[in-house]
């Protein structure tokens, strides 16, 4: 180069050649300038950034980390990137001739990366500024920190941190300024005016998607809160601005309804949101699905038969108890612990996290009206407002917003979705591996564990067949302890009725109430238990015959007849001394009263009459108590139980079946108890 | 026991001793003690079965749902594993309902039988009451003619009155003795009857758990490789989440 100035005054003095050789030389003195701009002011760019990163930051202790993050967000991925950046740079300056061309590669080079690193960057600047802002508002908090800053970095000035904040800002916008300078100073015709041209334009393209990176997210901020308003604060909300967007939105829609205007289609996106549609469905009814399977858990673990262990506690019935506790107070708890923890509530997260892009689709349609009334209106009209052109770019960052992160979230949601099944199905084997441990070793205590299924089966349907009949006889021993064939007590002053009864009709006839009757159709007696009765018809009008007709001695009607018994008469002296008038030789004792069934005595027995009976006409013959009797024709033959035909004492006649007994005993009483 | 209102009063001697009349009740009791144990059990084991068949259900229905939802069309993977799945949940619902059957036949039935004496049962006891009332108030009738001033009538009603007394008697003691031979041989003849019903009980659930762990093992042998324990599950759980949150289209709160 000093060669080049020294030739300068030479070449000035004449000829074309040496003008433009001149011109030549001031570009290139021109873009060595501004190559050393661009090399000199990353050095002092890194250096600040350093700066702020590592000394600053580490000084401002009073503030919390979270805010420390807000601030200096991503700063030190910046710093990664412009190191290797200026270092490559700083390399070429060994190149001489091709310094140029190696920037403007360099450049290409680190598009991508500077363009991922400054966005995000930038996106969070906003929030930065306003903690900033709010510190500005803490004179202390202020004063401190500009204390530290100043100490680090004097010419920060007064406004300290948001100078400071705002430098990455400053030096990506930068970049394509700077390169547009080096451009202008090259030759057209040099081999490095094409790249650096595409790196200028490159750089270029690198701040309008930084640009547009940080509208999408203050659009979906703005738009996928769910806004929990109440309805007061929703009426409070319409106003006449409102109320005309909303009509001019409903109005484009029934246009497009009636075609009178043609709808926007968007097969892409259609597709898109119809794929997240679905997978909105699908978490959905799964998180429900799950919630109702977790509640039938918990209504399944309320129950404890275990608790009943029939006084059993050892055997199978105490190990079944055992297990049954055990189960229910370790392995299902757990199963539904991990199933709350590990199924049910990332649904519930994942079902959260649909809210936002559901939101931002609603919105993103409600900008579709708008946009397309104004692509109408600017095709009548050749322009539109700034208000229109705002909501013009609204719709189409929804849209792009949409379109670009629709199908991460899809992908991400059925990929969970997969995660989550595949615990749902390790979390059952878990559960049956823990039951089958104990239930196993549980069996391997049972009497039969020896055994194969099916020959278990088999044995238990066995086993409860003949413990089954077993029971049976059990109850059917309990049911044998009936209304005894006795007799029962009489009720007090019933004698004398007992005995115009019996003069009446007969001691065959009468019968004891053997449990209360309570009649409920006419004609039905209610009597008391005890009552005697003396029996008229044994079945009613309408031949019933578990309706037997009696008298009381006092009234007729109907009683059932499962509530009588035959009764027996405890006789009484003094009334065999009137009855038995001339035969008065009853001077033995009083015959003993045997309980005896009314049964039926088989012809050509000898048996033995218990109680003394008159007869009152030439068919019956007379006994006395204890006499031996022949009975020459059972009872049942004649079709009448009541009366048989015997010889007694060389007379033949009918006597009261009743008042004959078996010799030399009664029959011994009672039911033989199952062996 | 003791209160019924008679005309003629209660017997002075006390004519069931004190420790039959304590042993009876002991009997008795444990089995009435017995009869509401297996009542309640039976009813336990029902709602618990009830819930259990609930509880399958509703497994079924979220294989079901998953596999009618469209995605199955549109990602293979998808629909492979949502497919194994509905066909485990299936299994398991057929060997669920098995195992309930099971079950049914081999304990419920049985304590249903085992209740149906009871009553039987009840009806005896009662009846042995109704004897023992009948012989106290014969009892004191004798007691009260044997007070009496022994005059010829008194005396032919006394006599009488002992004749009244003795059959009542006797069945009374009657009854007494077989409820006292039987009670303990029914409340005995639980431990045999019902040893092979909680055999079952445990089988059953042998049988069904073992299908179970191998049904859901193969499964994911074939889809959830590698098992990750809980901890990583966690992790992986929130990682995904993360990744969800990093977009801008998901609200963040």
């Amino acid at each position: 180069m000093a060669d080049r100035g020294a030739d300068e005054p030479s070449s000035r003095t004449g000829s074309p050649d040496g003008e433009s050789r001149v011109s030549e030389d001031r570009w290139s003195l021109h873009q060595r300038l501004a190559i050393r701009e661009l090399i000199d002011t990353e050095v002092s760019y890194l250096h600040m950034l350093q700066l702020c990163a590592l000394d600053i930051r580490s000084r401002l202790k009073q503030l919390p980390q979270g805010d420390l993050d807000v601030l200096f967000s991503n700063i030190d991925d910046i710093i990664k990137v412009n190191s290797r950046f200026l270092q490559d740079l700083q390399g070429t300056d060994a190149m001489e001739e091709k310094q140029v061309q190696l920037i403007g590669n360099l450049f290409l080079e680190f598009q991508e990366e500077l363009e991922r690193v400054y966005k995000v960057y930038c996106a969070n600047y906003d929030q930065a500024l306003l903690l900033v802002e709010s510190y500005r508002r803490e004179p202390e908090l202020q004063r401190e920190i500009q204390a530290i800053i100043e100490a680090v970095v004097p010419q920060a000035g007064p406004s300290g941190l948001s100078f400071l904040l705002v430098i990455p800002l400053q030096r990506i916008t930068k970049y394509p300024l700077l390169l547009q300078k080096i451009l202008e100073n090259t030759l057209p015709d040099a081999s490095a005016y094409s790249v650096l041209q595409r790196a200028t334009s490159a750089l270029q393209d690198v701040n309008t998607n930084i640009n547009e990176y940080k509208r999408r997210k203050e659009v979906a901020s703005k738009y996928t809160k769910v806004e929990q308003l109440t309805l007061r604060e929703r009426l409070a909300r319409i106003n006449t601005h409102t109320l005309s967007k909303k009509t001019t939105r409903l109005s484009q829609l029934l246009k497009q309804e009636a075609g009178l205007v043609l709808r926007t289609e968007d097969k892409e996106f259609d597709d898109l949101e119809e794929r997240f549609h679905w997978v909105s469905l699908c978490v959905t009814e799964l998180k429900n699905n799950v919630a109702a399977y977790l509640d039938n858990l918990e209504a399944f673990l309320r129950f404890r038969p275990q608790q009943y262990d029939l006084d059993m506690p050892a055997g199978p019935v105490g190990q079944y108890c055992n297990l049954a506790r055990d189960l229910q107070l370790q392995a299902f708890p757990e199963f539904k612990r991990r199933l709350e923890d590990l199924v049910g509530q990332p649904l519930s997260s994942l079902a959260k996290a649909l809210a936002g892009p559901q939101n931002l689709i609603k919105k993103r349609l409600d900008k579709l009206l708008d946009f397309e009334r104004l692509e109408e209106k600017l095709l009548e009209e050749g322009s539109v407002t700034y208000e229109e052109e705002e909501a013009r770019h609204t719709y189409q960052a929804l849209n792009s917003l949409l379109v670009a992160e629709l199908p991460q979230f899809n992908q991400l949601a059925v990929q969970w979705l997969g995660q989550i099944l595949g615990t749902f199905m390790a979390l059952q084997r878990d559960l049956a591996k823990q039951v089958l441990q104990r239930a196993e070793s549980s069996l391997a205590q049972l009497p039969h564990h020896h055994l194969s299924e099916p020959a278990f089966r088999k044995l238990v349907e066995d086993t409860l067949g003949q413990t089954g009949h077993q029971l049976r006889s059990f109850q059917e021993n309990f049911e044998k302890v009936l209304t005894p064939p006795t007799v029962q007590p009489l009720l007090p002053g019933a004698e004398r009725q007992v005995q115009a009864l019996l003069t009446k009709y007969g001691p065959g006839k009468l019968y004891q109430v053997t449990s209360n009757t309570s009649g409920s159709k006419t004609l039905d007696l209610s009597l008391p238990r005890g009552q005697i009765v003396a029996l008229l018809q044994n079945k009613d009008t309408k031949g019933n015959s578990s309706r037997w007709l009696v008298d009381t001695g006092g009234h007729r009607g109907y009683v059932p007849a499962g509530k009588l018994e035959p009764y027996q008469i405890v006789p009484r002296e003094e009334k065999l001394r009137v009855q038995a008038g001339p035969h008065e030789d009853s001077r033995h004792p009083t015959p003993e009263p045997t309980p005896a069934l009314v049964a039926s005595v088989p012809a050509g027995t000898q048996v033995v009459a218990m109680y003394p009976f008159v007869a009152r006409n030439s068919h019956e013959v007379s006994l006395q108590a204890g006499q031996p009797v022949t009975v020459l024709e059972a009872p049942d033959k004649k079709g009448n139980p009541e009366w048989s035909l015997v010889e007694v004492a060389g007379r033949r006649g009918y006597v009261p079946s009743s008042f004959l007994a078996r010799a030399p005993s009664p029959a011994p009483w009672g039911w033989s108890l199952p062996s | 026991m003791s209160w019924i209102p008679f005309k003629i009063g209660q017997p002075k001697k006390q004519i069931v001793p004190k420790t039959v009349e304590r042993d009876f009740e002991r009997e008795y009791g444990k089995l009435q003690q017995l009869e509401e144990q297996t009542r309640k059990l039976q009813k336990d084991l029902k709602k618990s079965t009830d819930a259990d068949l609930a509880m399958s259900k509703s497994a079924v229905k979220i294989s079901l749902d998953l596999l009618s939802n469209p995605l199955c069309e549109q990602d293979q993977d998808f629909l492979n594993m949502v497919t194994a799945l509905d066909t485990a949940m299936k299994r398991m619902d057929a060997f669920n309902q098995e195992k309930v059957n099971q079950i049914q036949k081999t304990v419920v039935e049985p304590l249903k039988k085992f209740g149906s004496v009871f009553p039987s049962l009840n009806m005896a006891v009662k009846r042995r009451e109704q004897a023992l009332q009948d012989y106290r108030r014969l009892q004191a009738k004798v007691e009260k003619y044997e007070e009496k001033e022994k005059t010829g009538p008194v005396l032919a009603k006394l006599h009488q009155a002992r004749e009244e007394l003795r059959p009542v008697r006797d069945d009374f003691e009657a009854k007494n003795k077989q409820l006292l031979d039987e009670m303990p041989r029914f409340y005995n003849s639980r431990l045999d009857y019902f040893q092979p019903s909680f055999e079952s009980l445990i089988r059953a659930q042998v049988v069904y758990y073992s299908e179970m762990h191998k049904i859901f093992g193969d499964l994911t042998q074939q889809l959830d490789q590698p098992g990750h324990p809980d901890e990583q599950r966690e992790r992986e759980n929130e990682a995904k989440l993360s990744e969800l949150r990093a977009l801008s289209i998901v609200a963040d709160d």
